[in-house]
């Protein structure tokens, strides 16, 4: 099914402004000759003073923006963007779904493994297209890594040491809410590395192990986790370690990063997808300009792209319920001090 | 000052690192080995003894650089004939051996300090310095890699004989955890073998990794991966302690300090490297050689040691169980036999 382009364009419209990822997906959207672009962030008013929401954070991006969803919906948007708070995403997804959107949906998928299955049946009972936003798979590191284990270069995969270590998100209060993010560095932080994992082993998790601690960012009394490691066993004997800590010091001069490190039976190969930059330091100490490729940009082109030739987009909606299993399985390892089975 | 003379057993890799250090501080070294002692003592003009019995006799210290379940007995020897023992790591290949290495070390009122020489290498020293002052804040989150081809000896991956990589290699990162986030109160591990099956030609590669997650008192978690990987393979370590004001990174294979550009063909070795900083095996050597003569207590002690073959028995429990391990220090050494 290829959708006919309208005389605007593909009608995308990008749902909340909850995660700030939306102000990239909007420049690119933006950008794009085939896309005619609608906002809408009805949730805001429940938002903390100071963050820039709504109509204001769509003025401040040059965005259309719509007052509720409804509106977006009168609108017929032939796909749609999820940038809600991380509880949010799943009935956001049923909703757009069900009036024939395609759907790009922010990781993770949901914040529980029924709202993500509902989310997948939702996409399926429409014959709509649901892809997760794991922005790394598109990285021409992990490109270049994933070509060398399809070619054999490595040799059997025998281990992964993955670590997506960031500052705690300061910019949005949710981040840290249990309710709305559905824990902390466990949710905001496995599921990128686990993605890669999907991908490149496309086998299921056997067993999951994890620990976590609130020791970073203790101060500022945040009631979620902080700390975490998670190694999972995968159908077949690969181990797998993911560290999901927001450990990057303020002081840092870049958020944080990922790192990729894969060992097989020929040797390994490490990536570090957001390594690239000019160093240096200014006035308030290290400077850090990043360069590269943008990933976001790459992943929006990709769904629209999809979209148009009526294939479905990588990574898909099933990338997102299983990465999102094993944030669960680490949760209830976490609860229960042992491992759990999958 | 008389000369040192120094007994070592054993004529395997670690003695390449161990005897250029007595040499350095001017020891005279006897060896003995079941193999292997007349080139060793030929390639760097040593003595040789003819038996375990005739080295004891003519030693001050005797330097063990056995394979793992030789350590005990050796040890016990050793003790008995008064000696002061520099015993390479793990110091047993079970607590219980570590634990009658310390009766007899006790009975016999003479030291033994195990070989974690990673205690001893500058970059693992410079963290530890730095976070007992307290730059970075109460440590959270550590990890640990060590990794290159695995050894060439086959015992190593006999897991009765060397306790596997987790005993044998991990141990030094086992070691480093707890001297840097504090006592241990979990252990979980898995590990994944590959390519033990026959490959074509030749002994068949063994590649083995492993990775321990430990649990702290202090409520700090660490992770340590280990990698027994394909012959040729570079030896890399690293580590990341995060902390909650600061956060510390090493990686070997990051050391810019000689970086070379040399076009294939080019002899580069007309001199042989500088290295510019002292072998960390002669910095430990020489820390226990001063404790044995009197001076201050080295920054690792045989409790030490036995602690950290007890944490690599959990997590050989855990590889057989699949389960989190339950861990504590004063279940391994009783507050009497762990010196306040």
């Amino acid at each position: 099914m290829t959708v006919p382009i309208r005389p605007g364009g593909l009608r995308v419209a990008v749902l909340s402004f909850a995660h700030t990822h939306a102000a990239s997906y909007i420049r690119h959207l933006a950008g794009r000759a085939d896309v005619e672009l609608l906002t809408a962030d009805p949730d805001s008013a429940q938002s903390p003073e100071g963050e820039l929401r709504g109509a204001a954070f769509a003025a401040a991006h040059g965005a259309a923006y719509a007052e509720s969803y409804q509106e977006v919906l009168d609108w017929r948007p032939d796909a749609v963007v999820i940038c809600s708070e991380n509880s949010r995403h799943a009935g956001l997804v049923q909703l757009f779904a069900a009036a024939g959107a395609h759907v790009l949906c922010e990781k993770p998928l949901a914040t529980t493994v029924a709202d993500a299955e509902l989310a997948l049946e939702a996409a399926a009972a429409a014959g709509v297209r649901l892809m997760t936003a794991f922005p790394v798979r598109f990285s021409p590191a992990y490109q270049e890594l994933r070509g060398m284990v399809r070619a054999g270069a490595l040799g059997d995969i025998v281990s992964v040491v993955g670590t997506n270590n960031g500052w705690m998100p300061s910019d949005r209060a949710w981040f840290t809410d249990p309710e709305l993010a559905g824990g902390g560095a466990l949710v905001d932080h496995v599921v990128h590395c686990a993605d890669l994992l999907d991908d490149l082993l496309g086998v299921p998790a056997q067993r999951v192990h994890a620990v976590s601690n609130r020791i970073l960012h203790a101060q500022r009394g945040v009631t979620v986790e902080t700390g975490g490691l998670v190694t999972i066993t995968f159908q077949g004997g690969v181990i797998a370690t993911i560290d999901c800590s927001w450990s990057q010091p303020a002081s840092a001069p870049t958020w944080g990063g990922l790192t990729f490190t894969v060992t097989g039976t020929k040797g390994s190969v490490r990536i570090d997808p957001f390594a690239s930059h000019v160093g240096g330091f200014d006035a308030l100490g290290g400077a850090w300009l990043p360069y590269g490729a943008d990933l976001d940009s790459l992943m929006i082109d990709e769904f629209i792209s999809a979209i148009l030739a009526g294939r479905q987009p990588q990574p898909d909606g099933g990338s997102g319920l299983r990465t999102l299993e094993i944030v669960k399985a680490a949760q209830a390892s976490v609860a229960s001090g042992q491992p759990v089975h999958c | 000052m008389t000369q040192i003379r120094v007994g070592l057993v054993g004529s395997g890799g670690i003695t390449h690192v161990h005897v250029p250090a007595w040499l350095e501080l001017g020891a005279a070294v006897t060896v003995f080995s079941l193999e292997g002692a007349e080139e060793l003592a030929a390639q760097y003009g040593l003595s040789v003894a003819a038996s375990l019995q005739e080295l004891l006799a003519g030693a001050d210290i005797v330097d063990i650089c056995t394979p793992t379940t030789s350590h005990r007995s050796i040890a016990v020897a050793a003790a008995a004939a008064g000696k002061d023992i520099v015993c390479e790591k793990p110091v047993g290949r079970t607590v219980e051996d570590g634990k009658a290495i310390l009766g007899a070390v006790r009975e016999a009122g003479v030291q033994l300090y195990p070989g974690h020489v990673v205690r001893y290498f500058p970059a693992y020293a410079a963290a530890k310095e730095a976070v007992d002052g307290g730059r970075v804040g109460t440590p959270a989150v550590l990890r640990f890699n060590r990794g290159g081809a695995g050894p060439a000896s086959p015992w190593f991956y006999d897991v009765e004989q060397s306790g596997g990589i987790i005993m044998d290699q991990m141990i030094h990162d086992l070691d480093q955890a707890r001297w840097l986030a504090g006592d241990i109160t979990a252990v979980y591990a898995v590990q994944n073998t590959a390519g033990a099956e026959g490959s074509a030609g030749g002994e068949p590669a063994r590649i083995v990794s492993a990775h321990v997650t430990l649990t702290h008192e202090s409520g700090a978690i660490s992770h340590i991966q280990g990698v027994w990987g394909p012959p040729g393979m570079d030896f890399r370590t690293s580590f990341d302690i995060a902390g909650d004001s600061g956060a510390l990174r090493f990686d070997s294979a990051a050391d810019t300090s000689v970086v070379r550009n040399l076009p294939a063909g080019v002899v580069d070795s007309y001199l042989p490297p500088a290295g510019v900083e002292e072998s960390p095996y002669l910095t430990e050597i020489r820390e226990f050689a001063d404790a044995f003569a009197g001076g201050a207590a080295p920054r690792v002690s045989l409790e030490d040691g036995i602690i950290a073959v007890a944490i690599a028995e959990a997590a050989l429990e855990s590889l057989r169980t699949g389960q989190s391990v339950p861990f504590s220090t004063s279940h391994v050494l009783t507050s009497e036999e762990v010196p306040s």
